[in-house]
């Protein structure tokens, strides 16, 4: 709760900045990409069953602060999704659950850049914090209670499908207090290249890796097998300085009326 | 370049933070420990139980508290000493004896060990508790109600299995009430074999009844005293009496190593087989403390029916069904040392949201097991079926 609570209220202080008074070295934007999950951890001895990345996607809206040419601060409160699926093979084929995760993600970075005045490189490092908001499972299971049809005699088979037919089902996963750790933290690091046009817009893609620190399990058992998130993340987006598109608006209205 | 040596620093504190994942740790399957001793034993017993068990999501035994405890016990134990054998049997006693699982049982390899009966928390509390009776006798189906209840024309038989004996009854009561007992869940089998056998006879009296009588008033289905078996027959038996798909609950199974990992719940349900008669008279389950397992989801399946009632005592209370642990990624297992942890692969919630594993499911009509009524060759529970059938 103490977690929750704090980052919560860095959420809302970084939303709230933008809103204050607005500065030369402070900008603002929107970025959106796409993103593929990989959940760290181990089937253990379960037969014939995997873990697989999936893909998701992210939106965020950027805020840097610039302390120099170099060096600036990022924060960038996001929606993204970081999904997986479990399978399993074999003669097991067709059993799968994807889990699709969306978490409101806070990641605070320093922004070193460097380069010439309108293309520049950057590199992205810092760490962040993430509510595990919502979760929906979409998969195929077998159902014991529904056999299907006789088999005949010494028919040979294939799937266990065909002994217990699937249940199929798409829903809102409930979450558990006593096992699902909602808050997580892990640490960022990203790079890529930025454009700076007319002096007002600086466009950027970005490859960007977050690295999940926390197990999305409480610790409730000896021998508890940790689920870590591993997020990879292509994207790209636009920021401006709200003073600069003020000012030259200004300054456009002061030459009409001349 | 200028500032090549602040991205340096950087670096190197992004990896000293990368390093607080915890690690991984080695699960290993029980079946692959060698039990050279019996710290090894009961790794591999704990380690099964802490992965495959299906109901940690209810049970109340403190698993970790029981490693905490009885890893150093097990560890001073000597597995080629007799005395120490017999300690350790009593050790998986005392830790298993609170697990709700009433399929549980827990059989042993050691040779030591061969005259010592199977651990059986579920059966050690049933004989502990102040309502505990015998089942009743099988004479009582056998002999007594036929003659006593039904009308000329029941039929009787038994077939013997390798390691059990199976035992079916039935007959009309007032020639319009169906009355069928049987002793255990195998009846798709014994009926579809080419061989003969009396109880295959008394499934075939019992199909032609139902199809062919014209006015049925009720149907009884006794399973008092039955331990359960196929879970086939339910759609085997119930599927003839239903015109709909006849929901009831719910099963969900473990989908990964975490005590908690659930896959979701999936429907619980009885499907209707061709030609089926859709019976809109009462159908009324007579089951007892003595009934277990498929005794019970039948129970719960017939109950579940707008014309479905339950009459006799609160049901054993092992409702979760059971198959191969590769199966449901969960359930029954053995060890080098135990030579199988019988225990469910899924876990059972009736309709109304309830699991009612580890406490039985409750009768609509309650009529205690009456002694000496057998004795004085009355059946007062069969009686009291008898009695909602108008």
């Amino acid at each position: 709760m103490k977690h929750k609570l704090l980052f919560f209220t860095a959420l809302l202080l970084c939303l709230n900045a933008a809103s204050l008074k607005t500065q030369a070295q402070f900008e603002i934007g929107v970025s959106g990409g796409y993103d593929k999950n990989y959940l760290h951890t181990s089937t253990g001895y379960r037969a014939f069953t995997k873990y697989d990345a999936l893909s998701g996607f992210v939106v965020g809206i950027p805020m840097q602060y610039h302390f120099n040419d170099w060096l600036a601060i990022q924060a960038e409160p996001s929606y993204i999704q970081k999904n997986y699926e479990q399978s399993r093979d074999h003669f097991f084929d067709g059993i799968f659950q994807k889990t699709t995760n969306t978490y409101i993600q806070l990641p605070l970075m320093a922004h070193f850049s460097f380069g010439g005045h309108q293309l520049r490189g950057f590199v992205n490092m810092g760490g962040y914090g993430a509510y595990w908001a919502d979760s929906r499972i979409k998969g195929a299971m077998a159902n014991v209670f529904n056999s299907g049809p006789d088999l005949p005699n010494n028919q040979q088979v294939y799937n266990y499908f065909q002994f217990n037919q699937a249940y199929n089902y798409n829903e809102k996963y409930a979450f558990d207090s006593r096992r699902d750790r909602r808050m997580e933290f892990g640490l960022v690091a990203g790079a890529g290249v930025e454009y700076l046009l007319h002096c007002k817009y600086r466009f950027f893609v970005e490859g960007r890796y977050y690295y999940g620190l926390s197990d999305q399990q409480k610790n409730y058992m000896i021998n508890q097998i940790p689920r870590y998130n591993d997020t990879y993340v292509i994207q790209a987006g636009c920021l401006f300085s709200i003073k600069n598109i003020f000012h030259h608006a200004h300054e456009q209205e002061v030459k009409t009326a001349e | 370049m200028r500032h090549l040596h602040k991205y340096i620093f950087a670096l190197i504190l992004l990896f000293m933070a990368a390093s607080c994942r915890k690690d991984i740790p080695q699960i290993n399957d029980p079946g692959n420990y060698i039990s050279g001793n019996f710290g090894e034993v009961f790794d591999s017993y704990w380690t099964g139980m802490n992965n495959n068990y299906v109901f940690w999501d209810i049970d109340t035994v403190n698993w970790d508290q029981v490693y905490k405890t009885y890893k150093p016990l097990f560890a001073k134990l000597n597995l080629y000493d007799s005395n120490d054998v017999r300690k350790g049997y009593t050790y998986f006693k005392q830790l298993s004896a609170g697990l709700v699982d009433s399929h549980y049982d827990l059989s042993f390899k050691d040779s030591w060990l061969k005259d010592s009966f199977s651990i059986n928390p579920a059966y050690q509390r049933k004989v502990a508790s102040p309502d505990y009776h015998n089942p009743i006798d099988i004479f009582n189906f056998y002999d007594t109600i036929p003659h006593h209840y039904l009308d000329p024309g029941w039929k009787r038989g038994f077939t013997n299995d390798v390691d059990k004996q199976y035992v079916a009854v039935s007959g009309t009561i007032k020639q319009s009430t169906l009355y069928f007992f049987f002793s255990a869940f195998n009846l798709k089998n014994l009926f579809n074999t080419d061989t003969a056998n009396g109880v295959k006879r008394v499934e075939q009296y019992f199909f032609d009844k139902l199809k062919n009588t014209p006015n049925i008033t009720g149907i009884i289905i006794d399973v008092r005293g039955n331990g359960g078996g196929s879970l086939a027959d339910l759609n085997f038996l119930i599927g003839q009496m239903i015109g709909k798909q006849l929901d009831f609950g719910y099963t969900r199974s473990k989908q990964g190593n975490g005590r908690l990992d659930y896959s979701p719940w999936a429907p619980a349900f009885v499907t209707p087989q061709p030609g089926a008669r859709n019976i809109t008279a009462p159908i009324i389950m007579l089951a007892d403390a003595w009934s277990v397992s498929m005794s019970e989801i039948t129970t719960m399946a017939v109950k579940s029916l707008p014309n479905g009632h339950f009459v006799g005592e609160r049901t054993w209370g092992a409702n979760g069904p059971l198959t191969d642990n590769k199966n449901y990624n969960g359930g029954q297992f053995s060890t080098d040392y135990i030579n199988l942890v019988y225990t469910s692969s899924l876990m059972l919630k009736y309709r109304d949201g309830k699991i009612y594993e580890g406490i039985g499911f409750p009768p609509d009509i309650e009529v205690k097991y009456n002694q000496a009524a057998f004795d004085a060759g009355r059946d007062l529970q069969l009686e009291a079926a008898i009695g909602l059938i108008r």
